[in-house]
């Protein structure tokens, strides 16, 4: 069997479990004498792997198949929480409506902020959507309503089970929005855009249109992350629902997994997350894993621009030879 | 009625006039070549065609709408295709996909699936002699073959009219043969025709009209042989001294 | 009047803050194509040092700064000769990333080192200034204009006057024309970093005097510096100054508007941001980057 054939195979054992082992924590299965295959950690850590599933594959919708990388998608992460705060909060109505509401804000907010910043290139376009990220949390944390400051409380719903499954279907939506999109003409035009945006503009790619289509998928499916977080926590304030380390983080999985694929980001969200939970349990916290994820970044950044799909698409082969061109393509 | 109609176009950059009123028409079926020295504005004027720049005054007709300050996707869609004077394709695309580009969103009135459209690019890549190699990646191309590649991809819109920028910079004399029977083809099969040129022997051998433009304004029109002759366009080209010598 | 007046000079004090922290940040981004995401830690570090020379030492803050520009100048060699110089002709996406992580892992040195309590450079005349009527200027803050001035003026002179400045320009105007008259890549890469983080690390210092410093009081730092370079424009030292000196004013005249305070501080600058960006993209006096 080849090594193609091997990854998709543990791959689809991954799957499977990922779906059905949670199941055994249900009393009911507990009762029947089924072992307890997942605890609290482990939801902890799966749910959040989803989440950036969810926010790794969103920006590289925007960022990896259009070519505009935002540095603010964090922005559509926090608007979604606070648009479910707001609904179960403030607004005493179910989760489910926020769940429909969150997307349809982060999505309404990328338009607005969409147009005129997706006539930036470059970097532009990053630093200003940095920009929309850091204020868009500055001005939430000055309101009232939303709990300013001191952050705003949902009402508990205690299931691990539930939210899991919540964050698992956005990750599967998320990745099979990315899938559809390269098949469809849509995503040939976002191709263009990132590879020659004049030269797709003169052979009839509306590309403002396009690029704020793209932005808002990207708002939506992050918008749809934040609110399940929110719900998940019970608890969101500018911290947590607009941390800027976020932010990079989503782009770093996306990055290292490989940009501009369906799965690249999926790969990047796992390992990078995975690391992250490692670094973080183990010796002084949050400082070494902060210099980690640095060391980390800067190391994939110079050794494995193309991400680490690279090597599966039987393009590349992992080898010294693979870093020495690399580096001789982008050193000066 | 004339398919393009330029009027009066003018178009400045900071404190440089690029175009100071620039007026022609181009006939259904025609070749037009745009001739000038360097920096006479003839790109520009392209890219105000094609919609990169608007204009700063004057007119520019299609047909009988005025196509003034349209998005350049919208252009593209009423028939106007062009190439790029330094070539601009999708890197990550191979020849095929690179060409179904066109055909997928540049068609009048037509909106192609990716299937549709990866079948009409193979048809055109035959008209332009790439037909081998189109499962190649775009890196793996020459330099003539790349340009092969950007007019395949504007011819796959099916336009009705095609600007081609420099489109023979850099052949060799086979080369050039080869190209001039390309545009030959792509004329017979109804598109009409606007070129860029530098290369003197592509204007005199294809085309029925030539346009001298110089420092933004144009300075001659009329059948290339007359045109290459005219005084006033050798002196554009070579100076005041070369052209009184050569009258002597 | 008196209100506005001191207003508008607190305004042009505070100016003289960004434009020490943007000078260097323009360079980098003008001659090299960096934006770099860490400048702000590379201030920061500038004003430890001057901490540590004050409370050690007893150093007064402004005679350290050259001591400042010195190890800051090395670091920076350092950073981009070793380490960033790896992806420069890589998409934008990495350096920024690259940065990023350079930021992060400085950040992160500095709460080990010096933990996140807040530290301050208090010298003796940090509390009086100068009185002209009823409208008081600190000394601190004159200094700290004084010296962001004479940065720039530095500045102009090192890129005009000197040879290494004419090849740093050169490198900036056309990279490959550079290196075929002979200049060295590498080395002027390396040493326009160094001179921008030289900047950063005296800006450091000027800041320790009016501010209290902790690991990450540099962030804010390095989206002030892209606004400065975006509003002034890139390109010329005296688009860096008027950028820094405008934006000066525009905070504090914001911040005194009724309905915002000093916690609006980042969605000012993004709002002045994306209008310069929208309306004239070249800023003040700059050319379009």
């Amino acid at each position: 069997m080849s090594v193609r054939r091997a990854a998709y195979l543990v791959a689809g054992l991954a799957v499977a479990f990922l779906v059905l082992a949670p199941l055994t924590s249900i009393d009911a299965a507990q009762q029947a004498g089924l072992p307890l295959l997942t605890d609290k950690l482990w939801f902890r850590i799966a749910t959040t792997v989803a989440m950036f599933v969810v926010m790794a594959s969103a920006w590289n919708i925007i960022g990896g198949l259009t070519g505009y990388a935002s540095f603010g998608n964090v922005a559509f992460f926090g608007l979604g929480a606070y648009t479910a705060g707001v609904v179960v909060t403030n607004l005493n109505l179910p989760f489910a409506l926020a769940l429909v509401l969150a997307p349809l804000v982060a999505a309404a907010f990328a338009v607005i902020v969409g147009i005129p910043l997706l006539r930036l290139r470059g970097h532009y376009f990053a630093v200003a959507t940095l920009g929309v990220g850091v204020a868009v949390g500055e001005v939430v944390n000055n309101i009232e309503p939303l709990g300013a400051a001191t952050g705003l409380f949902l009402p508990i719903i205690r299931s691990d089970l539930l939210f899991f499954y919540l964050m698992l279907g956005a990750a599967l939506l998320a990745v099979l929005t990315t899938w559809i999109i390269l098949r469809t003409r849509f995503g040939y035009g976002l191709l263009a855009i990132r590879e020659n945006e004049e030269a797709a503009a003169v052979i009839g790619v509306n590309t403002t249109f396009y690029k704020v289509a793209a932005f808002c998928i990207a708002a939506a499916l992050t918008g749809i992350a934040g609110a399940i977080f929110a719900q998940w926590n019970s608890f969101i304030n500018q911290d947590n629902a607009f941390a800027i380390s976020d932010n990079v983080q989503m782009i770093l999985m996306a990055v290292i997994g490989g940009t501009g694929t369906v799965l690249g980001p999926v790969a990047g969200a796992i390992s990078l997350e995975l690391i992250i939970q490692t670094l973080a349990g183990g010796g002084s916290g949050s400082v070494f894993s902060q210099i980690g994820l640095g060391v980390l970044l800067a190391v994939c950044v110079i050794f494995i621009p193309r991400g680490v799909i690279d090597f599966f698409g039987g393009r590349s082969r992992l080898s010294l030879r693979y870093f020495r061109q690399t580096l001789r393509e982008t050193s000066v | 009625m004339s398919l393009l109609a330029i009027r009066d176009v003018s178009k400045r950059f900071g404190g440089v006039n690029a175009l100071a009123g620039v007026t022609f028409e181009v006939e259904q079926g025609d070749i037009l070549g745009i001739i000038g020295p360097n920096g006479a504005g003839k790109t520009t004027l392209l890219n105000c065609i094609s919609g990169l720049y608007r204009p700063d005054a004057g007119d520019i007709r299609w047909e009988t709408t005025s196509i003034r300050g349209l998005a350049p996707y919208r252009i593209a869609r009423l028939g106007i295709g062009r190439t790029f004077q330094i070539v601009r394709p999708f890197p990550s695309m191979t020849v095929r996909e690179n060409t179904a580009m066109g055909a997928l969103f540049g068609r009048p009135g037509a909106r192609l699936q990716p299937g549709a459209a990866l079948n009409e690019a193979d048809m055109v890549l035959d008209v332009v002699g790439l037909g081998e190699k189109r499962h190649y990646p775009v890196l793996r191309l020459t330099v003539p073959d790349r340009k092969r590649l950007e007019v395949a991809r504007a011819l796959a819109m099916r336009p009705r009219l095609l600007l081609l920028d420099e489109v023979m910079a850099g052949l060799n004399q086979v080369e050039i043969e080869q190209a001039l029977e390309m545009v030959r083809r792509v004329r017979d099969s109804g598109v009409t025709i606007v070129l860029i040129e530098h290369v003197m022997k592509v204007i005199v051998g294809v085309c029925r009209r030539a346009l001298v433009l110089n420092f933004g304004r144009t300075l001659v029109e009329g059948p290339p042989a007359e045109v290459l002759k005219d005084r006033r366009v050798i002196e554009a080209y070579l100076g005041q001294r070369y052209a009184r010598d050569q009258e002597k | 009047m008196s209100q506005f007046t001191q207003q508008v000079i607190l305004g042009l004090l505070l100016g003289g803050v960004y434009v020490a922290v943007a000078l260097g940040f323009s360079l980098v981004w003008g001659i090299l194509n960096i934006v770099n995401l860490a400048h702000g830690a590379l201030v920061i570090i500038g004003a430890y040092i001057t901490w540590v020379l004050f409370t050690r030492l007893h150093i007064d803050p402004f005679l350290s700064l050259p001591v400042d520009a010195l190890a800051l100048f090395v670091i920076g060699y350092a950073l981009q000769r070793g380490v960033i110089n790896r992806v420069i002709r890589a998409p934008l996406l990495f350096t920024f990333l690259l940065t990023f992580g350079i930021n992060l892992v400085i950040v992160s040195l500095l709460l080990l080192i010096f933990t996140g309590d807040f530290r301050s450079v208090t010298p003796a005349y940090s509390g009086s200034g100068l009185h002209l009527g009823s409208i008081v200027i600190p000394y601190i803050r004159l200094g700290g204009l004084a010296a962001a001035l004479l940065l720039a003026g530095i500045l102009w002179v090192v890129l005009n006057r000197t040879r290494s400045g004419t090849a740093i320009l050169a490198v900036g105007a056309d990279r490959d024309a550079a290196q075929l008259v002979g200049v060295d890549l590498r080395h002027m890469y390396a040493l326009t970093f160094a001179i921008g983080a030289a900047f950063a690390g005296v800006a450091g210092g000027i800041i320790s005097t009016f501010q209290s410093i902790t690991p990450t009081a540099g962030d804010p730092y390095t989206l002030q510096a892209f606004v400065v370079v975006i509003l002034g424009g890139l390109g010329r030292v005296s688009a860096t100054v008027a950028g820094g000196l405008a934006f000066g004013l525009i905070e504090v005249l914001g911040q005194s508007a009724p309905g915002l305070s000093s916690s609006y501080a980042n969605a000012i600058a993004f709002v002045v941001l994306v209008v310069v960006l929208v309306v004239r993209p070249r800023g003040l006096l700059g050319r379009l980057a």
